[in-house]
């Protein structure tokens, strides 16, 4: 079993090597396959945190009346958090509301003297709600219209914000459908060409292969060293597009932060650089071994 | 050890190679093949080895009905036979030790006896200073007798061989077959299809010549080319 675990992997390395041309345009090819495929991973990670990054900025309001009792309001709070949908919320009191309106303009002095000379807090006490997706937000408001204390609720600034949520929910929408259609039509034209590329490759030797059969291999045995062959194509195309597109990252990274400060190219790609190399390197191997396999059936029928 | 039985293939353009063929061959001999071109001396080594498959007749090789072979056995059965062929069938990626090691491998044999064999087949054709050499570094000479190595390395049952001098000269023409005739001897059989008149006179075996495919005369010792 060894002995011809060995002589599998030492024929496919031989045979990459004598077929010097082959395997360097074969490898190429593959090349830029995977670096195509780690495009897609970093506009998917940028497209991902542009995404988030809105969805974060998107929330609803609730404010309540001034005769609401604090524990009406910690009641709905209550009830709210008790959704699926709701990710967090956050109880703003009237007190509270005051505070941070006088630090949001501590710089100006005109309104400083005004809040100097109200007699009391015309602030309402609120509660913040952040939805796990955008698209929870109607149903979210629905359940607060339904709710037994909706009679110390004043407004619900749901609908004031409706338009805004559509239009993040539809960028996500979008993002996410033609990103999907996008990859898959992008990773079907890459496991075309890397097929193809092989196929060319064994078909070029496609007399050796049948000379193999009429002196007795096996098909495993003439077909071990080819799928060996393959994954050798994928594992230097692997290597070389790890080794291009960390410097690539390098350079590009500074330049889309300054676009888009939420997305640190760099540090996600340095983050999971294991992962990504691993998954480049498997992808690389499988596409390879996977498409000589397909290609060296229809030679083993003699 | 080879028989057919009332053996006909057509060809998809519908020419007969084979026409109710039947041969007995029988272990140990030395059978000369002759006739003109599309008589059917090559359609019937092909389906030796089972590459093609008749529509009709049965053909039974060491016992064994090739019609009920599986593609699982297929290596097996050819595994009894060692081939060679006018254009030399030679892997171009491999060197002349690895032609012949390959045989071997597929027969499952351990790196040691490889190691052991392989310079013996070498010796015994004349090629044993040529080991590193790849088939395009070698003359068409060489590589006739380096595919003979290699259809022998196994100790086949049967060699066929189709117009195995047909791209060599004179001289290198008679060392192939007298190769074929010192293989003989072991006690394997060999079919040897072939134009070369001097050549078949010369082995003076049975000679079996081949019309339109059927057995037209079969002269059992002592044959001459007569077509």
């Amino acid at each position: 079993m060894k002995a011809s675990l060995k002589r599998i992997f030492d024929t496919g390395w031989t045979n990459f090597k004598r077929n010097s041309y082959l395997s360097l345009g074969t490898t190429g090819v593959m090349v830029l396959v995977l670096s195509m495929f780690s495009g897609l991973l970093a506009v998917n990670y940028i497209s991902s945190r542009i995404v988030s990054t809105l969805q974060d900025k998107v929330d609803v309001s609730v404010y309540f009346k001034n005769e609401a009792k604090e524990e009406e309001i910690l009641q709905v709070k209550n009830d709210l958090e008790s959704l699926s949908q709701v990710k967090v919320v956050t109880y703003i009191s009237k007190d509270q509301a005051f505070e941070d309106f006088k630090q949001k303009h501590a710089g100006d002095a005109l309104i400083q003297e005004s809040l100097a000379e109200l007699e009391s807090n015309p602030l309402q006490a609120s509660l913040n709600v952040k939805a796990n997706e955008s698209s929870q937000y109607a149903s979210i408001a629905g359940f607060l219209e339904e709710n037994k204390l909706r009679s110390v609720v004043d407004k619900i600034n749901f609908y004031e914000n409706e338009q805004v949520i559509k239009r993040v929910e539809g960028i996500y929408r979008g993002i996410q459908n033609w990103g999907f259609i996008a990859t898959m039509a992008l990773a079907l034209v890459a496991v075309l060409v890397t097929f193809n590329t092989i196929r060319l490759t064994i078909y070029n030797q496609k007399q050796e292969i049948e000379i193999m059969r009429l002196v007795g291999g096996s098909s495993w045995h003439i077909k071990a060293p080819y799928l060996v062959e393959g994954g050798l194509y994928g594992a230097f195309a692997g290597l070389i597009t790890i080794a291009m597109f960390y410097p690539a990252v390098i350079f590009a990274s500074p330049k889309v932060e300054a676009l888009m400060p939420e997305v640190g190219l760099l540090g996600y790609f340095l983050t999971n650089i294991l992962q990504f190399a691993g998954l480049v390197l498997l992808v690389g191997i499988l596409l390879g071994a996977v498409s000589s396999f397909v290609a060296i059936r229809r030679f083993l029928k003699v | 050890m080879i028989e057919f039985k009332n053996v006909s293939t057509i060809y998809d353009n519908d020419f007969i190679a084979l026409d109710g063929l039947n041969l007995e061959i029988k272990q140990g001999e030395f059978v000369s093949l002759v006739g003109p071109s599309g008589a059917g001396k090559s359609t019937l080594l092909r389906l030796l080895t089972r590459e093609l498959i008749p529509n009709k007749g049965v053909i039974i090789l060491d016992g064994v009905d090739l019609a009920k072979l599986s593609m699982n056995d297929l290596p097996f059965l050819r595994r009894k036979i060692g081939m060679v062929f006018q254009d030399f069938k030679l892997l171009s990626n491999k060197n002349a030790f690895e032609n012949i090691a390959f045989a071997l491998e597929v027969c499952g044999a351990t790196k040691e006896e490889i190691d052991a064999d392989v310079p013996k087949a070498l010796t015994i054709v004349g090629l044993n200073d040529k080991t590193e050499r790849f088939p395009h570094q070698m003359s068409g000479g060489e590589k006739q007798r380096l595919a003979i190595a290699r259809a022998l390395i196994h100790r086949p049952k049967i060699i066929l061989a189709d117009e195995p001098t047909g791209n060599l000269d004179l001289v290198n023409s008679y060392d192939v077959v007298k190769l074929l005739m010192k293989i003989n001897e072991f006690g394997t059989t060999v079919v040897l299809a072939t134009h070369n008149r001097e050549i078949v006179n010369s082995v003076g075996r049975r000679v079996i010549t081949m019309e339109s495919g059927r057995v037209v005369k079969d002269q059992t010792e002592q044959g001459k080319y007569i077509i």
